[in-house]
């Protein structure tokens, strides 16, 4: 149920949490899963496609951390996806109003 | 360290994403990291090894959610522009088989298989959809006609020219990029 109802907003969702600073994608996944407290809990493999294809668009981008431990894919926010963000921020602000206004919360 | 397990995993993802032109050497790289940082992190909750790497794999999600995830998000338009070609050359073939001056049935059934063929080497993932997109409307239209369903025979042209090619394909990324 869940899952469903988050399809639409993942990439808000990720651009939000990528806006805080450049993160690999283990640490992206495990603040979606914190700041949600555990609400959004996907199958973390899911959530490498949608970070791909956000890069594709150029709404991301990445390089690769070579002076850890472990090789390591850093995704940051380019200035497109900042502006993105701001956009699906916007109109996220307006669909929640309305439908808490509806629902009567 | 490398977990049996979750090697074995990363293998059957590879294969699978391969299989549909999908792999790509750092997507694999990426999530091999992803899954071996998550048994670190399941050790380190004194887990033992076997309980780290079954978290970590469950919380990853099975290779068939993965695939289908990697299918979704990589839907492009070249996909769907291969589709519209193999849907108006299979419209053509029709057209060209309705005409009663028409009469040469082993150059269409090789046009068939080459255009099916030649849009799985260009890049289309679904051999079965582009045989059915060129090689339905010949039959559709007999039937409509004439209700002679042997006429659904003639697929197997487009059937085989879009498997050959796209292992041709297949075999051309395998020598580019070896698994």
């Amino acid at each position: 149920m869940i899952g469903e109802a988050l399809k639409g907003h993942l990439d808000l969702l990720l651009l939000a949490i990528l806006a805080e600073g450049p993160a690999h994608g283990y640490a992206v996944i495990e603040s979606l899963r914190n700041r949600s407290n555990g609400t959004f809990d996907l199958p973390e493999g899911t959530i490498y496609p949608a970070l791909h294809r956000l890069e594709n668009q150029g709404l991301l981008c990445s390089s690769w951390l070579e002076d850890s431990p472990r090789r390591k894919r850093i995704y940051q926010l380019t200035p497109k996806g900042q502006q993105m963000l701001a956009r699906r921020q916007a109109e996220w602000k307006t669909f929640s109003k309305a439908i808490n206004a509806t629902v009567g919360i | 360290m490398k977990e049996r397990r979750i090697q074995a995993y990363l293998r059957k993802l590879e294969r699978h994403l391969w299989l549909r032109g999908l792999a790509e050497q750092n997507d694999l790289a990426e999530i091999e990291n992803h899954l071996l940082e998550a048994v670190e992190r399941g050790l380190g909750q004194a887990l033992s090894l076997e309980e780290a790497e079954t978290q970590a794999l469950q919380r990853f999600g099975s290779v068939k959610i993965v695939v289908s995830t990697f299918e979704k998000q990589r839907k492009d338009v070249m996909q769907n522009i291969l589709l519209a070609v193999a849907v108006l050359a299979g419209l053509f073939s029709a057209y060209v088989d309705s005409r009663p001056t028409w009469d040469d049935t082993g150059i269409l059934a090789g046009g068939l298989l080459m255009i099916s063929g030649l849009l799985t080497l260009l890049g289309h993932r679904k051999p079965w959809l582009i045989a059915l997109a060129v090689g339905i409307w010949i039959p559709l239209h007999d039937i409509y006609l004439s209700h002679d369903f042997r006429m659904l025979l003639v697929l197997l042209f487009p059937l085989v020219g879009a498997y050959g090619g796209w292992l041709v394909r297949l075999g051309i990324r395998k020598t580019l990029h070896p698994a």
